[in-house]
């Protein structure tokens, strides 16, 4: 019993950082219809500045957190200006311009980080959170699935509860609509990219204290979040949410039962399943054409 | 008075100082031809820390060597270019610096990590009778006459450590082994550790195969520790880091054992020192007192260290000193054979019964396991965490094991199905 409650936690927490770069990527794709392979990239982007000014200047967490976030919507915003608008017309185009830009990413990450081993960096929130004497959470992953649960919250009022949330849905589910009730789709896709930038910068920061940084960890995380995505639903913000904490759980729970290996095949074998039986996700709505 | 084989290492190294420092090195330097020395290994990407450090540690003994006037082969002056090719641990581009080392760069021998990397050139190494090296002696077939294990017998040395723990924590009757699952390394490790356990009466209660795309591990060491093992052990060097950090958050009290503790700084930085004290692996800190042990053939070694932390004080790994020590092997080999020649070398260094092993007591090895005597297995220090600093405990015959218990690492090995003759 202890292990099941345990792997709830760890689901939990685990659905938060898949949450936090997935929901950015359907954000990326539903509004300016441009599957950013480069997303993973912008994890690692904000992971390897909690390194470089955190771990390796001493500069505070939290101030780096911020400036991560800022960094990563700053080379979302010229992916956008540079790449994908004047590629607007071509969503092929932007696949391609987004994958040149995983390996620009990477390289850039190469030589600011140097060859070599993985980078790490020691825990901002040292100690463990006892509770009921077999829960052990560590404060570093606590503080984590809090501020992913922060971010998902003040998204989901910004989408709902703003105009300009309104608009960015509105041009995310109809595009020439929008545009024709006079929403500027330019500054709704800069948007876009800025807040699903923000979101990947942030995971990447939270994540940077509890795994090994490398020029290519966004490749695990890319793949987690096509699986996410195409789970919840392509282009569903809110299935996004869902299926991350579901595909979190789920993979904990076969981690932990029936071994990582096991995990790994088996939530390849769901996205698979989910495109045969319900092609449109749990979230995802059939568009006729 | 004795004259040990440090001792000797000591006298050629001061003598060759000592010419070099002369009146006549400028004319010694000026005559001396080049012979170059190759390393087709990754220095990008996740296999980069058994690569990059590697090539570190070879430069460092190059320029030690050539600054002293360079190296005596059958009458020549050589002084050492090491020539290296990054292949990020992939297939295909570890043929093309293969061959460009080979082709192109002329080298006389090539160092690699191994595994994949290994068997993709393998068939051309032979067919061009180009002496290679690998760190996984696991790579050797009946057929591949030309490449050699001169120093690291991956995985075989982890026997050591479950020894000296099972001597000296009898206690610790359980243990769990986590490692990813692979072939190359993390199978072969788990198979050593369970014949090593097993060698010790110790129960093995998990076996725990992950792949390389977790991000995150509590979950595996929530699962292994709910088994309740004395002993965790670490068959892996990728993810030591994230293991530990779980295990200390998740109150782990057993022993700890691991293959390597790369970076275990970094490691304490993120648990605590109370917490990794204990931990038992199996590469040294070069700056150990224990390797000024007579047993040991790597001149030097804290001067050694001294040098390659102040020119890469991050980059220490358990690869920095075993490529110099392979590259010292080739030297001895040239040195026997008189020529530079890969096919000289090797003849040279495989009629030597006794080779030169880095911490002692070498010999050919391997026709039993692989098919072929071509790695080189003898003593190997177990290593334990003491005061927040690596220090070898003792030194272990891993030839010794494999004489008792040979028949034991076989079956386990075929039990996760890994190739054996």
């Amino acid at each position: 019993m202890e292990l099941f409650f345990l792997s709830i936690i760890n689901g939990l927490i685990q659905g938060g950082f898949f949450a936090l770069f997935a929901v950015g990527l359907v954000l990326i794709f539903g509004v300016m219809g441009v599957v950013n392979f480069a997303h993973g990239e912008l994890v690692m982007v904000g992971a390897y500045t909690i390194w470089l000014v955190h771990a390796q200047h001493g500069v505070a967490y939290i101030p780096t957190l911020i400036l991560a976030i800022l960094v990563v919507t700053g080379v979302g915003l010229l992916m956008e200006r540079f790449l994908f608008r004047p590629t607007r017309n071509d969503p092929l185009a932007g696949l391609i311009c987004s994958i040149g830009v995983l390996f620009i990413l990477q390289v850039i990450a190469t030589l600011v980080g140097g060859e070599g081993p993985s980078k790490q960096v020691p825990p901002p929130f040292h100690g463990t959170l006892v509770l009921f004497e077999f829960l052990r959470i560590p404060y570093q992953r606590l503080f984590g699935l809090g501020i992913s649960v922060l971010a998902l919250a003040t998204l989901w009022y910004f989408l709902t509860r703003t105009r300009l949330g309104w608009a960015l849905r509105a041009v995310a589910l109809d595009r020439e609509a929008a545009a024709l009730q006079g929403i500027n789709i330019t500054r709704i896709s800069v948007i876009a990219i800025g807040v699903g930038a923000a979101l990947a910068g942030l995971a990447g920061g939270l994540m940077a204290p509890l795994t090994n940084i490398n020029p290519h960890m966004g490749h695990n995380v890319i793949i987690t979040a096509f699986i996410v995505t195409i789970v919840g639903g392509v282009g569903s913000l809110s299935g996004a949410v869902y299926a991350a904490v579901l595909y979190a759980l789920f993979h904990t729970f076969v981690t932990v039962y029936f071994g990582g290996t096991v995990a790994t095949i088996c939530g390849l074998i769901l996205m698979v399943v989910v495109l045969i039986v319900r092609p449109t996700g749990i979230m995802g709505v059939r568009v006729s054409e | 008075m004795s004259f040990s084989r440090r001792d000797l290492l000591r006298a050629s190294v001061a003598s060759v100082v000592a010419a070099g420092s002369g009146t006549f090195s400028g004319n010694l330097l000026a005559a001396n031809k080049t012979v170059k020395i190759g390393m087709n290994i990754p220095m990008t990407g996740d296999y980069a820390p058994w690569g990059l450090p590697g090539l570190y540690g070879c430069q460092i003994v190059a320029d030690d060597i050539n600054a002293a006037g360079g190296v005596s082969i059958g009458g020549d002056k050589y002084n050492i270019e090491m020539v290296a090719y990054d292949h990020g641990y992939d297939t295909e581009k570890a043929v093309q610096g293969y061959k460009k080392l080979v082709l192109q760069d002329k080298v006389k021998m090539v160092m690699m990590l191994g595994g994949s990397t290994v068997a993709s050139i393998l068939p051309w190494a032979q067919r061009r009778k180009m002496l290679t090296t690998t760190l996984l002696p696991s790579d050797i077939t009946e057929k591949s006459e030309y490449l050699i294990a001169t120093c690291e017998s991956h995985p075989l040395y982890n026997v050591t450590g479950v020894d000296y723990l099972a001597e000296n924590f009898p206690e610790a009757k359980t243990a769990a082994i986590v490692t990813n699952n692979d072939a190359e390394y993390g199978l072969q490790s788990a198979a050593t550790y369970k014949a090593a356990f097993e060698a010790n009466g110790i129960e093995v209660v998990d076996v725990n195969l992950h792949g390389f795309d977790i991000t995150d591990f509590a979950p595996i060491v929530s699962s292994v520790l709910a088994k309740k093992p004395d002993i965790f052990c670490m068959a892996t060097s990728f993810y030591v880091t994230p293991l530990m950090e779980q295990l200390y958050h998740q109150g782990f009290k057993g022993k700890i054992i691991s293959c390597t503790l790369d970076f275990y700084d970094e490691i304490i930085a993120k648990t605590s020192q109370e917490f990794v004290d204990g931990t038992i692996f199996q590469f040294p800190d070069f700056d150990d007192p224990k390797l000024n042990e007579d047993i040991v053939n790597f001149p030097n070694p804290g001067d050694f260290d001294a040098k390659y932390r102040a020119a890469h004080p991050n980059d220490w790994s358990a690869v920095s000193w075993e490529y110099p020590a392979i590259l010292l092997n080739w030297i001895e080999g040239a040195k026997a054979a008189g020529s530079v020649e890969p096919t000289d070398v090797l003849n040279a260094l495989k009629s030597n019964s006794r080779p030169e092993f880095i911490f002692g007591g070498g010999h050919w090895w391997g026709k039993e396991l692989w098919g072929l005597d071509n790695a080189v297995v003898g003593f190997w220090p177990v290593v334990v965490v003491e005061g927040g600093k690596a220090r070898i405990k003792e030194f272990r015959s891993v030839s010794g094991w494999l004489k008792r218990n040979k028949d034991l690492l076989i079956k386990h090995m075929k039990e996760l199905g890994l190739r054996t003759v």
